[in-house]
């Protein structure tokens, strides 16, 4: 290890703040800072610990930070200004797939699951069922209303049926907190990033019962943000960082790096927890392992503008953004796959071809286009099997297709079981660049 | 009549002494928040300002707190053209929101309070902050002395000359060299137990 711990003192180049949480895929981060890869791509950075994505928000719009490891739907709220003041921000490399759980109950956990195996069913089409009945809608947790764990969530619970708002509700709970208040009753699950899904399960306080991978193989995870104008005030510096970025990434992926990496991220001054609990999601960290962090295999560090796309549509799918955002020039002016490929272009490493790519149409292994030699990716499959195509989306895409005409269905459980598992996929609207496995375009 | 105000802070002393403050001035009845559930406190307060420490995970609750007002809360100033007042308020790691739409100009006074306490506390964690590093140095260097002593059979001025140079070849601290050294070691026993 010696050879790769070895630092050279260069500690020039332009400071660069970056903050993070305490979570597995804030590895690469952390890896590039101790292992001096930043400082030998000639950025002085540093890194922040911070206790919220609130924080992370907050000190990118005034300025406290310079970029953060994020998950991408609160880095469109920031360039949006969605939640307190706006801040322009690009995301020049993507950081992780993968590594969230859906954790409930264990009670619940086992009813579900009984049920699926009982009855043939999907897992969200089980807890539908087992919902059947209930006066008030189920209590879950997520970290963020601008989260990865909000949108993936509410797209596996849409494919049962559910709704949020109707038949479960969101609340954000802190990751640090879920356990507690899955004990306590105030919830009863939650979406939670690694490693505190592992961290509950370990304490006894509920099942997982989905990973990110059940909603969506090798889904996009945290991506890396910076300040617009820092980006133009240190172009040299921001490639830098992409490189030393994608340099730890390879680190991190490699599995024979797990229990190294585990360690390092287990310290108090990153995530201060049990590293055996970190190491059940890196590559390579555990002998079973069903819930895992992709950094760098599967183009993971390419800031793919489909996965852009696929965020942005889901927030307007859940009036999370207003319908008059031109999404296609948002996801290309915040996505910059042509800053990714002048920086990494020095590494001598395959870059695909493409800026988009079709989500959802793989099962199995596939050879993407790349130069100078094609790039192995993982199937990329969605829980309900739709696909994803930008190329067949029109801009002017309207992006509401909430589950049901709310009011007028029958709740779950007394209805027809088949409603919105072969749905008509009717009135076209919906279907525009999304061909849904589940639920009804809403009438509009 | 006095602003109602949600108090959450993680530093019982510096909640209580901001309580006081405000009271005192009149312009503000002040509750302060323990419950982990914190919508539903939120909920049972009604308050129309929320002054949370930023060094909370909670903040990520309070984001989402549409659920009682039907507009949702106003992070810090946003929509007003104070930045300033903002960036002071994030240095010294404290936050509001407003949630009932009060005039800025009758938060202020409050807000600098809140500032101002904030300022002072941090002051004095910052030293015990320095004090504790001090002493967790201390530990992991016995700790790593120890490993070697028992490990590679060193005197113990061997071991501290050991780490000492570790250090000056690697030009870093001899902090982080024996955090690390400690860390790698701990990790490789327990590796080694079934």
């Amino acid at each position: 290890m010696s050879e790769v711990v070895a630092l050279k003192s260069r500690r020039s180049g332009p400071k660069l703040r970056i903050g993070f949480l305490r979570l597995t895929d804030s590895a690469p981060a952390i890896l590039a800072q101790e292992f001096g890869y930043f400082a030998e791509e000639g950025v002085d950075a540093e890194l922040l610990e911070e206790p919220s994505w609130a924080n992370i928000a907050d000190k990118l719009a005034y300025g406290f930070l310079d970029a953060a490891v994020i998950v991408p739907p609160l880095a469109f709220a920031i360039e949006l200004g969605l939640r307190g003041v706006s801040q322009k921000l690009i995301i020049p490399c993507n950081i992780s797939l993968g590594g969230n759980t859906v954790t409930l109950s264990r009670q619940l956990a086992a009813q579900v699951r009984d049920l699926a195996s009982r009855d043939g069913l999907s897992l969200p089409r089980a807890l539908a069922a087992c919902l059947a009945g209930r006066d008030a809608p189920l209590p879950l947790g997520i970290v963020h209303a601008y989260s990865t764990h909000n949108l993936l969530l509410r797209y596996w619970l849409a494919t049962g049926g559910l709704e949020a708002g109707r038949d479960v509700r969101l609340s954000v709970v802190p990751p640090a907190h879920a356990a507690l208040a899955l004990q306590s009753g105030q919830i009863a699950g939650f979406c939670v990033g690694a490693p505190w899904g592992e961290i509950a399960a370990r304490a006894g306080a509920g099942a997982t019962i989905a990973t990110s991978d059940d909603i969506w193989r090798n889904a996009p995870e945290k991506a890396f943000a910076v300040r617009a104008r820092w980006a133009e005030e240190n172009p040299e510096g921001l490639k830098g960082a992409v490189r030393a970025l994608a340099r730890a990434a390879q680190f991190c992926d490699a599995p024979e790096n797990a229990s190294y990496t585990g360690a390092l991220l287990s310290r108090q001054k990153y995530l201060g927890v049990d590293s055996h609990a970190i190491l059940s999601s890196l590559p390579g960290g555990a002998i079973h392992q069903d819930n895992l962090s992709c950094f760098w295999h599967c183009a993971a560090t390419f800031p793919w503008r489909s996965h852009a796309l696929w965020f942005l549509r889901q927030m307007a799918r859940w009036d999370l953004i207003g319908g008059e955002v031109e999404l296609g020039a948002l996801a290309a002016r915040v996505y910059r796959t042509d800053l990714y490929r002048a920086a990494v272009a020095p590494l001598g490493i395959s870059v695909p071809l493409a800026d988009s790519k079709t989500e959802g149409a793989h099962d199995t292994e596939w050879q993407l286009d790349a130069a100078p030699t094609p790039i192995s990716m993982g199937p990329d499959r969605f829980c309900d099997r739709a696909v994803f195509d930008t190329a067949r989306a029109p801009a002017a895409f309207l992006g509401r297709r909430a589950l049901h005409a709310l009011k007028d269905q029958k709740g779950p459980g007394q209805q027809n079981p088949k409603i919105g598992a072969q749905g008509p996929h009717g009135s076209g609207e919906g279907l525009i660049g999304m061909q849904p496995g589940a639920g009804h375009p809403r009438g509009r | 009549m006095p602003l109602t105000i949600l108090l959450i802070d993680s530093d019982d002393s510096r909640a209580r002494a901001l309580e006081e403050k405000l009271s005192e001035s009149g312009f503000a009845q002040v509750t302060r928040a323990q419950d982990p559930d914190l919508a539903a406190a939120v909920e049972r307060a009604r308050p129309d300002l929320v002054i949370i420490d930023m060094a909370l995970p909670d903040r990520d609750a309070l984001e989402d707190i549409r659920i009682v007002s039907a507009a949702s809360p106003v992070v810090m100033f946003a929509g007003t053209d104070d930045p300033a007042f903002a960036r002071e308020a994030i240095a010294a790691g404290v936050c509001s929101y407003n949630l009932s739409g009060v005039a800025l100009q009758d938060l202020r006074p409050i807000m600098a309070s809140a500032i101002a306490l904030f300022q002072r506390y941090r002051h004095v964690e910052t030293e015990l902050a320095a004090a504790k590093a001090l002493l967790e140095e201390r530990r992991l260097i016995e700790r790593a002395k120890a490993i070697l002593m028992q490990g590679r059979k060193m005197t113990e001025p061997e071991a501290y000359r050991w780490l000492q140079k570790k250090a000056m070849n690697e030009s870093r601290k001899l902090a982080q060299i024996v955090a690390e050294f400690v860390a790698e070691q701990e990790a490789v026993q327990r590796e080694s137990k079934p």
